[in-house]
């Protein structure tokens, strides 16, 4: 077996020599973030969502009954939840008119299916069916019905790849709901998010929920983004290792909506003037 | 010398002419690609394998001394392409009739140019330019002044100075 696989190589070794040189060269290549690189990814996510969007209703056709009954169910919490945060956002009127807090705008919302994900890398992303001509836009915000899922990275013409929670690259602004307590949330390959930057001193516990910070200049504060699942002091330091189990769960993840939040650039750039 | 070592110190050569000298011989921004050259000279006298992967770690040195403002595993990608097209036209008995003859000058051009489309269709993206600008602006006249060149190894080889 062996020998015959030998052979094989060594009949094709022109082939064998040549494949893995351009092989390492399309590695090196991908791991520029060049403009004409960014170019050349956007041809390939058009080509990859044309694919994956041919194949990707065959699953749905069986899971039709399945799906309808979850959506049902999911109507009627919503139903529910709808009905508690009108009355909610009613008071909170009241007591913003009181406070003479400023109104924070309302935010559109682009429904878009995710075509393609990958959860098993270092920097995983998902491709999502909706791009430039939705009005998708690069940095806006991705959520769900469950709280944040990332941020788009790439658009084509009806396509767009967003980069979430679960990616190495990604760093999110948040606080302790609770108690108020600032932090970055970022992943660093485990099974749980990490919320950094906390000193020990600071209240945080299991159970807390984890929002987007009015810091943020990518993400509207107080999107969900996950609930503490353990906080203890770091041996020999001064700060907390927190980790926080995200609230959506990106393996069943199959809807999204990207937020048509535009990253404030007046803000960026008096920010970037200031380091 | 043994063959592999002159062809090893030739590359480095090569490759220290193509970085320093060479640019002062650029035309409006134009200039020959000896290393592209020398890749081809390879194939011709050595064969498909040496010379994809004298294209592959050539480029790869290019790609890593151009720094940030190049990309990064393109030239190791193009010239790599570069070796092994050119590898199709080895033929162990007529090396010094093709590298003496016109053969070379028509196998340089069209490498050349095969390299040159890919090149410049990945380093031009996003700059506006559409194919055909692309190609008369860049592809074509860099295609020619290699080709200019490779009259020299042709001559040398001729007179069987390199022989």
């Amino acid at each position: 077996m062996v020998k015959r696989l030998y052979d094989i190589v060594l009949l094709f070794k022109e082939y064998v020599v040549v494949s893995f040189c351009l092989l390492v060269s399309i590695l090196l290549l991908a791991l520029n973030d060049t403009p004409q690189i960014r170019v050349l990814r956007s041809y390939a996510v058009v080509g990859v969502g044309l694919l994956q969007n041919a194949v990707s209703f065959l699953p749905n056709y069986f899971s039709l009954s399945q799906e309808n009954a979850a959506l049902r169910t999911m109507n009627l919490a919503l139903a529910d939840e709808v009905s508690r945060l009108r009355e909610g956002k009613l008071e909170n009127l009241r007591l913003r008119q009181m406070l003479e807090l400023k109104q924070r705008g309302e935010h559109r919302y682009i429904a878009a299916n995710v075509i393609g994900k990958n959860l098993q890398l270092l920097r995983n992303t998902i491709t999502l069916d909706a791009g430039e001509q939705e009005g998708v836009r690069v940095s806006m915000p991705i959520v769900s019905e469950s709280g944040l899922v990332g941020k788009i990275i790439s658009t084509s013409g009806h396509y767009a790849i967003g980069q979430i929670l679960l990616n190495r690259d990604l760093r999110v602004s948040a606080k302790v709901q609770r108690s108020r307590v600032d932090g970055v949330v970022r992943w660093d390959g485990g099974t749980t998010l990490q919320l950094r930057e906390v000193a020990r001193t600071m209240d945080v516990q299991q159970g807390d929920l984890v929002v987007t910070s009015e810091y943020s200049a990518y993400y509207p504060e107080g999107t969900r983004i996950g609930v503490v699942s353990r906080a203890e002091p770091i041996p020999g330091s001064l700060f907390l290792s927190v980790e926080v189990a995200p609230s959506v769960d990106f393996t069943r993840l199959e809807e999204v909506f990207v937020l048509v939040h535009q990253p404030d650039s007046a803000r960026i750039a008096l920010e970037h003037r200031s380091r | 010398m043994p063959r592999p070592a002159a062809d090893i110190l030739l590359s480095i050569l090569v490759l220290v002419l193509q970085t320093t000298v060479v640019r002062f011989l650029a035309i409006q921004g134009i200039v020959p690609d000896i290393v592209l050259l020398w890749v081809i000279t390879i194939a011709v006298r050595r064969g498909q394998i040496p010379a994809t992967i004298a294209g592959f770690l050539l480029g790869l040195a290019l790609d890593l001394i151009s720094g940030p403002d190049g990309v990064l595993g393109l030239t190791a990608l193009t010239k790599t392409v570069g070796g092994f097209l050119a590898g199709y036209f080895y033929n162990e008995n007529k090396v010094l009739q093709t590298m003496g003859g016109y053969q070379i000058l028509l196998i340089t051009a069209l490498i050349t140019l095969i390299h040159n489309l890919l090149y410049f269709f990945v380093f031009l993206q996003g700059s506006g330019l559409g194919w055909a600008a692309m190609m008369a602006l860049y592809g074509i006249p860099a295609t020619a002044y290699t080709t200019a060149i490779a009259v020299l190894p042709m001559f040398a080889y001729a007179r069987k100075v390199l022989a």
